[in-house]
Order: C-alpha cells, then sequence, then structure tokens
C-alpha cells in the first residue's frame, strides 16, 4: 500500500476473462462467461446484479476460494496471477492479501467473538510450531519405546517364557504411540496456556479488540456467535476479514440481511476504512448500497458491464 | 496456535467428544478385561500342567539310567539348573480300602510314580500340593471351620516326605486327591465331609499295589504286589493327575520293578560252572526312568534343555567306555530331552489352539472397535466441514486442518484408552469380589432403592408429559423401563455362579492384568482415533472453501 503511487497503472486486483458453469448432472448451469473486473488501488467498487446473476460466485473466485472453470481467464493480483493449487501462496493470498466478508457471516460457532476477530491472526502458523510438535512426537516415541522396553524385559511385564522379540517390539512400538501422543498432547496443551495470556495482552489480541470496538462490540468479547443478532455478526466477520489488515476487502453483501439503519451503520464504518486507503470490492443487488462505491458495475448474463 | 485452540475448543464445548471417549473407554475396558480374563485361565490350566513337573524332563528307555546320582550331580552343578530329582513311573493296579458294594474291594488303575521326596519337592513343590498339611494362615481363613485340616493332628507332611508309615514304619502311598471316590469336590471348591464320616480320612488305611516289574528290558509276567500304607493325599490342580496318580518312594518302585541295585546275573542263561548258579556278571546299579529338571531363575525350559542335552552326552561319553562300569547307560538317541510344554504337549496343544482362537475373535472385536471409533469421528468432522471451509478461506493451510483434527482424536483416544485401562484393571482386579456379588441374591436395599428410582422416572416422565417436553419424557419412559427390568431382574436374582470351580477347577475367576494386551490395546485405540479423525479431517481439508461452506 505504500507504494501505492508506482502501483497506480497496475490494477491492485484483476479478473480477465472469468468463466464459471456449474455442473449437476447433465444439467449445465452458466453462470460466468467472461467476466473481467479491474480494481485500482484505493478504490471502492459495487458490483450490482440481480439475485442469481453470480455476484458471489465472481467474488469467490477473485478471492482464491473457488476455482474458474479450465477455459477461463485468470485473476492476477498485482499483476501476479493467483493460483489455487499453490498452497502455501494461495494460503498467504487468502489470509494476508484478502479479507472476506461472506454472505451469511460464517463465524466459527465455537469460539467468542474476540476470538473469531482475531482468527485470522492466529491461523499462519509460526514456522517452529510444527517442527516443535515433530520433535515432541519424536521425543515421545523414543521415551515409550524406550520404557515399553525396560517394561517387557526388566520390569517383567512379559512373562520370561513370552518374551519373544516380536511381543516385545510390538509392547515398545504400542508403548511409542502412547508416548508421543501424550508429549504431542502436553505440548498442546502449553500452547493453548501460552495462547490464552496471548489472548490477554497481544498484538493481534489489541487490534482485534480496538476493531471490534470500533465495530460497538466491546461488551461482547465473550459471547458467542449464537448470542448475537445479525447485524452484530456482520460487524464481527466485517473485524475478522480486517484483523490482518489486508489490502483488499471482499465483501459479499455485508448488509443484505440487515435492516436499513444497522446497514447504513456497516457502511459506515467500511467508508471510514476505506478513506485509511482500505481498497473495497463489495457486492450488493441494491442501488443504494452501492451509491457509497466510486465505481459501480453492473453484472448481467455471466459478464461485467461497466456503469457510469 | 489456532490448532490448539480450536482442539480445545471442540473438545470442551460439546457432549460429542465425550462420547467418543466412553466408546473408546469401554472399548479398550472390554478387550483388556476378557482378554486377561481368558488369558488368564488358559495361563493357569498351562501352567497347572506344570505341577509336579519341573521345566525339563529326561526320558530313558524303560531299562532305566544306571549310576543316575552320577547325573544327577553333573546336572546340579550347571548353571542353568536349580534342582534335579530322579524318578519312576509305571502303572499299576490298586486296591482300595473300601468295597464296591459286591464283596470285593474297588480295584483302580493308576499311574504310579517312584520319587525322591526331599530332591522332588526342591524340583515341584511337592509339599505344597498335599493335602494333609496344616493350611497356612491366610488360607486356613478362607476354609469352613470343620475342615478337618485346621486340627494340626491331621498333618502328615512329615510322613509324606519320607514315604513311610508314621507308626509301623511300613512303605507309604500318597494318593491323588480324586482317587478316592469318597473325595467330592463340591462346587465352592472343598471337599465332601460330614462328621464321623471315616472314608474322608485316608491316611493310615491300607492299599494292595501291584507292579508289572520289567526284567532285561522286557516285561516280566509275573506282577508284583506290595502293601502300602496311606501317608497322605495331594492336590496338583488338574484332574486327569489328582484322579490317576500315585507316589511311592523311589526305592519301593525300584524293588518292585527290579531296578534297584542288586547283582547281575547273564540273562543268556549260562550257569557259572563253579556254582550251577546263573552266571554272576557284576552289580547292578539302582536305576531311574525319568530325571526332572528345574531351571534356575532366568533360564527359560528351552536353554535349560539345550543344557541338560549337552550334559547327558558328556556323561555318556565319559561312562560308556569305562571298565568299572557293567551297566553302560543307554545312548544318547535313546534318550529324550524336553521341556515340560514338549511332554505335555497333548494338553497343551488344544491350550495353545484356543489362545489363538481367542486372539482370532479378539482381533475382530478389535476391528469392530475400530470401526465404531472411525464412524464417531467421521460424523464429528463431517458436522465440521464448513467451519474447515471458514479456517480454509481465511488461510488456514490443510496441515494446519488436519492438526486440528489429528489433536482432536489424539486426546480423545489418549483419555478413552486410560479410563478403559483404568476401568478394565479395577474390574480385572475385582474380579472375584464382583463374581462372587453376583454368586449372591442382590441385597434388599438395592431392590428397593432401583424400585424407587424407577417410581421417580414415571413421576418425571409423567411431569414431562404435560409440560410438553417430548424429549424428557421418551427420556423418562426409556429410563423408567431399563431401571424397572433391572429391579425385576435383582428381585427375582438368586444369585448363581458363573465360575463353577467343580467344573473349571480353579477355586479362583483369574485376576491377572494382561498388561501386554493393555499397552497394545491402548497404543491400537489411540492410533484409531487418530486416523479415525484423521481421514475426513483430511478429506475436508482438501475441498475447496467454497464447496466446504455449502455443508450446511
Ligand atoms: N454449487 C453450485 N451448483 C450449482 N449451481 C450453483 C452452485 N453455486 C451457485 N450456483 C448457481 O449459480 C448461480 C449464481 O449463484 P451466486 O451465488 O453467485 O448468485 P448471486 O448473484 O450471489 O445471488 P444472490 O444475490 O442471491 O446472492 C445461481 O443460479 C446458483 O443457483
Ligand atoms: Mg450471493
Amino acid at each position: 500500500m505504500n507504494d501505492s503511487a508506482t502501483n497506480n497503472e497496475t490494477p491492485i486486483l484483476q479478473g480477465d476473462d472469468l468463466r464459471k458453469t456449474y455442473r449437476l448432472g447433465r444439467v449445465e448451469v452458466p453462470v460466468l462467461h467472461g467476466a473481467s473486473i479491474s480494481v485500482k488501488e484505493g478504490e471502492w467498487v459495487a458490483i450490482l446484479g440481480s439475485s442469481g446473476s453470480g455476484k458471489s460466485t465472481l467474488l469467490h473466485i477473485l478471492a482464491g476460494l473457488d476455482r474458474p472453470d479450465l477455459d477461463s481467464g485468470d485473476v492476477r493480483y498485482r499483476g501476479a496471477k493467483v493460483e489455487l493449487q499453490d498452497g502455501g501462496k494461495t494460503n498467504h493470498y487468502r489470509n494476508k492479501t484478502i479479507g472476506f466478508v461472506f454472505q451469511f457471516y460464517h463465524l466459527l460457532p465455537e469460539l467468542d467473538v474476540l476470538e473469531n476477530g482475531m482468527l485470522s491472526n492466529l491461523v499462519p502458523r509460526g514456522k517452529g510450531s510444527g517442527i516443535v510438535i515433530f520433535m515432541m512426537a519424536i521425543i515421545g516415541g523414543f521415551l515409550g519405546a524406550w520404557l515399553g522396553g525396560m517394561a517387557a524385559g526388566d520390569w517383567g511385564l512379559l512373562p520370561l517364557e513370552e518374551r519373544t522379540p516380536v511381543r516385545s517390539v510390538v509392547l515398545s512400538g504400542a508403548c511409542a504411540i502412547i508416548g508421543s501422543g501424550v508429549m504431542i498432547a502436553l505440548s498442546q496443551i502449553a500452547q493453548a496456556i501460552i495462547l490464552r495470556t496471548r489472548m490477554r495482552s497481544g498484538e493481534a489480541a489489541d487490534l482485534a479488540r480496538s476493531t471490534l470496538k470500533d465495530f460497538g462490540l466491546a461488551e461482547r468479547y465473550r459471547h458467542r456467535p449464537r448470542e448475537l443478532s445479525g447485524g452484530e455478526r456482520q460487524r464481527v466477520a466485517i473485524g475478522r476479514a480486517l484483523g490482518s489488515s489486508p489490502d483488499l476487502l471482499l465483501a459479499d453483501e455485508p448488509t443484505g440481511n440487515l435492516d436499513e439503519q444497522t446497514g447504513t451503520a456497516i457502511l459506515e464504518l467500511l467508508k471510514e476504512k476505506h478513506q485509511k486507503g482500505l481498497t473495497i470490492v463489495m457486492v450488493t443487488h441494491d442501488p443504494k448500497v452501492a451509491s457509497y462505491a466510486d465505481r459501480v458495475v453492473r453484472l448481467r448474463n455471466g459478464r461485467v458491464l461497466e456503469e457510469d | 496456535m489456532y490448532v490448539a485452540l480450536l482442539a480445545n475448543r471442540y473438545l470442551t464445548s460439546r457432549i460429542i467428544p465425550w462420547i467418543a471417549v466412553a466408546a473408546v473407554a469401554l472399548c479398550v475396558a472390554l478387550v483388556v478385561i476378557v482378554v486377561s480374563v481368558m488369558s488368564g485361565f488358559l495361563d493357569m490350566l498351562r501352567t497347572s500342567g506344570k505341577t509336579m513337573m519341573g521345566d525339563v524332563v529326561i526320558r530313558f528307555p524303560i531299562s532305566g539310567i544306571p549310576h543316575y546320582e552320577d547325573l544327577l550331580e553333573d546336572l546340579e552343578a550347571l548353571p542353568e539348573v536349580a534342582a534335579a530329582t530322579p524318578t519312576i513311573d509305571t502303572f499299576g493296579l490298586i486296591e482300595m480300602p473300601y468295597g464296591t458294594g459286591d464283596g470285593n474291594n474297588m480295584v483302580e488303575t493308576v499311574q504310579v510314580w517312584g520319587i525322591d521326596p526331599e530332591s522332588f519337592n526342591r524340583v515341584s513343590e511337592y509339599e505344597d500340593i498335599l493335602w494333609w498339611r496344616t493350611p497356612s494362615m491366610e488360607d486356613a481363613e478362607s476354609l469352613p471351620s470343620d475342615d478337618l485340616r485346621l486340627d494340626p493332628g491331621r498333618d502328615r507332611t512329615e510322613a509324606a516326605m519320607s514315604l513311610k508309615d508314621p507308626a509301623t514304619g511300613a512303605p507309604g502311598i500318597v494318593l491323588g486327591m480324586h482317587i478316592s471316590v469318597f473325595n467330592e469336590r463340591r462346587a465352592d471348591g472343598t471337599y465332601g465331609f460330614q462328621a464321623g464320616d471315616t472314608n474322608y480320612w485316608m491316611p493310615g488305611k491300607q492299599v494292595e499295589l501291584t507292579l508289572v516289574p520289567i526284567k532285561g528290558g522286557r516285561l516280566s509276567i509275573e506282577p508284583e504286589s506290595r502293601a502300602f500304607s496311606i501317608v497322605n493325599e495331594f492336590q496338583s490342580g488338574v484332574f486327569e493327575i489328582d484322579k490317576n496318580r500315585v507316589l511311592i518312594s523311589l526305592q519301593d518302585a525300584q524293588e518292585m520293578l527290579r531296578l534297584g541295585s542288586g547283582t547281575l546275573y547273564d540273562q543268556t542263561g549260562k550257569l557259572d560252572p563253579e556254582t550251577g548258579m546263573p552266571l554272576v556278571l557284576g552289580e547292578s546299579p539302582a536305576r531311574a526312568i525319568a530325571i526332572y529338571v528345574r531351571a534356575n531363575e532366568g533360564f527359560t525350559p528351552d536353554q535349560l534343555r539345550i543344557a541338560a542335552s549337552e550334559a547327558y552326552d558328556r556323561f555318556w561319553s565319559d561312562n560308556v567306555d569305562r571298565e568299572d562300569r557293567t551297566v553302560k547307560p543307554p545312548s544318547p538317541f535313546r534318550v529324550s530331552v524336553m521341556t515340560w510344554e514338549q511332554q505335555l504337549a497333548s494338553i497343551i496343544a488344544p491350550v495353545q489352539k484356543e489362545r489363538e482362537l481367542m486372539r482370532i475373535l479378539f482381533s475382530i472385536v478389535y476391528i469392530v472397535c475400530a470401526g465404531l471409533v472411525l464412524s464417531i469421528f467421521w460424523s464429528i468432522v463431517y458436522e465440521k466441514t464448513r467451519d474447515i471451509g471458514i479456517l480454509r478461506a481465511i488461510g488456514a493451510s490443510r496441515p494446519g486442518i488436519l492438526g486440528i483434527f489429528l489433536i482432536y482424536g489424539l486426546v480423545i483416544g489418549l483419555l478413552g484408552s486410560i479410563v478403559g485401562v483404568g476401568l478394565g484393571w479395577l474390574v480385572v482386579t475385582n474380579i472375584n469380589a464382583i463374581h462372587d456379588a453376583l454368586g449372591e441374591p442382590a441385597p434388599i436395599w438395592l431392590t428397593i432403592t432401583t424400585f424407587t428410582v424407577a417410581a421417580v422416572l414415571v413421576v418425571f416422565s409423567i411431569h414431562a408429559a404435560i409440560k410438553g417436553s417430548i424429549l424428557r419424557w421418551l427420556l423418562g419412559v426409556i429410563g423408567f423401563l431399563i431401571i424397572g427390568v433391572v429391579g425385576v431382574g435383582l428381585a427375582l436374582h438368586q444369585g448363581f455362579l458363573l465360575w463353577d470351580p467343580s467344573v473349571y477347577y480353579f477355586n479362583e475367576v483369574p485376576s491377572k492384568m494382561d498388561w501386554f494386551t493393555a499397552f497394545l490395546t491402548m497404543g491400537g485405540a489411540v492410533l484409531f482415533s487418530v486416523i479415525g479423525a484423521a481421514i475426513p479431517a483430511a478429506r475436508a481439508a482438501d475441498t475447496d472453501p467454497v464447496k466446504a461452506l455449502r455443508y450446511e
């Protein structure tokens, strides 16, 4: 975002000739056939279209959540192709580059508001954590195998005449599994404890808190999604999308399920973020909502039509 | 981080994982309990075959082994050997001191063992199986107060150890517990005894034992009979042995079978030219037919067998060329050295087969349990597909998703298997108490409590029906039916014996925990839980987020 001056010419997000056809047995539902869209840095674009015109589909493809057809063109982020195959890069794109607000909130029911809000911050895994777990598993495995071997031999768990090498090895193996299981479980408990302290005081938690506070959810950090109203849920979802400070916010009808007043409040929130430099692509079927955008495009017959 | 967080939340915020823990625990406990009891039982059967036997038996041709004392010395010098004892075994007829009702005395066919009590005791704990000996303090507690053995005057250990009648010095005999028809085993493992019943008390009574002696390696046609005084009885725990075997002293057996020391005459009919009597070839040494050897601590019967076999080879090559040995020991080819398991193959083999069968049956139970765990996890993870889609949409990696459910499965598997093994251990170690409780009519308070609970449940379900909760009503009705049936069962229950000692021959249900199986089952349960959670999770992690999100 800081080098926006130099990048002003290349669009931040570009979809070229996107095609998507749903196939249900023999029935083909062509949704997108050659939709192209280009979004400049710092822009707020609204995609208007009637219900079923493929707005969500387009947005999902732009966010790297869904695959376009094989003969489709591609999605480019700052000129670089976004591919769904590439695990690490795709995850980074979804996590850091894009903030996505779903049409139906999609919060995790087991997490509270704060945890949901900071989830996109928690998701990128520390490089070390996999190695730590692996090491713990190995150590636990060896420890278990050693204890199992001792038990089979010196501690007389296996009577002398039953102490065949096979049985000893099997016993050691079983103990190795139990041992590494115990160690992994312990390391996870340790991680959960570390996480708990981080939830109290940590950069990510502070960011999520301040965002949620801005959204008027300061009193509700400990609540579960099912205890919130639709509007509140939507605000948590937007908070989550903004949690990782993405370059781009893709929002699928962020006000679709809300009354006008709440919808306006949310749009005002977005406006505030937009004024701070956030690029927004928003899907809506409501022209009033679309009026918040800098630019409105229309999705019709599977193509994007510019509108002045 | 989110892996630990979500695994933790999925585990703690719902009931399903606890149902899964309970399912794993019950499967583990089931396997542990049944395998422990079954293999404990088979172990008892197997090791009971070892009673009255060492770890290894060296068996000679029917003409026996001369100079066995030297071989015993050689054997006892080996580091593998704890003790060795010479025996003679043959078959005979015994005339019991009671009649059949038609004027004749009862005659039984028996297996006769001539033993040297002192070394036999060191090899096979002979003293422990004697019936007429003062019971230990603990054993005495469990005996009925009218048991004759509680009277110290009835202790005949001394007599059994000398195999001589303590009063007359006549040859003594020890009978297997089931040779006398008056020793009738009762269901609780005690023996039939009525006050004033003289037949139960056998020591001191006379029997007549008839054996067929051996002459020059061939059977003699003249049987030899002798009167023996019963000095004791034994209960080895193996019905076949207790029903058939009698013990006499090695010396008596040698004499009766013409295996004792004496003058060696020429067998071909040559006469001494001077006396006109059969030609004297020299001194004939006493012989034994089998030597039982007990292994030292830390040596397996197989190791001992090899050592004993080598010792005999050495003994033979030392003796075969010695001038002063008029009777040579049999060649090693004619001598069999076997472990007790080989010797008892006919008893052990079916037990072993049963054990294998049990293992196969239990692998099926294992698979059923594994399938159960798998399907539980499948439905749990399936339900979470939408969450997985959300997580993938905000950039969670596939391994991360997998990690959540691996840990989820791992914790359930670990908890379940630990609880299961704990449960199994409780049941196995208390199985005799449980068995005893089952054997008695249910206590009246328990029956009353059960009916009270059933009545409360009826009230509860009526209340629920009025209030309009169909679930509570249903639970109430189901609870009432179950508790009610249990209550009726308890009221009708007069106690039943699952483990009938007169059938199984052991007084107690085996209560030894099979730790090998326990650990194996634990490991398996953990593994299956992890796999069971991992497969559906991997499947969900592989689907594109938008597809996963449509699972609603
Ligand atoms: N998985 C699918 N299988 C088959 N058809 C689908 C699938 N997903 C979407 N469609 C169809 O594709 C079309 C576009 O769907 P999409 O969700 O993109 O519409 P939308 O413009 O977002 O509509 P709305 O305004 O109602 O949200 C619809 O006709 C829908 O029925
Ligand atoms: Mg839509």
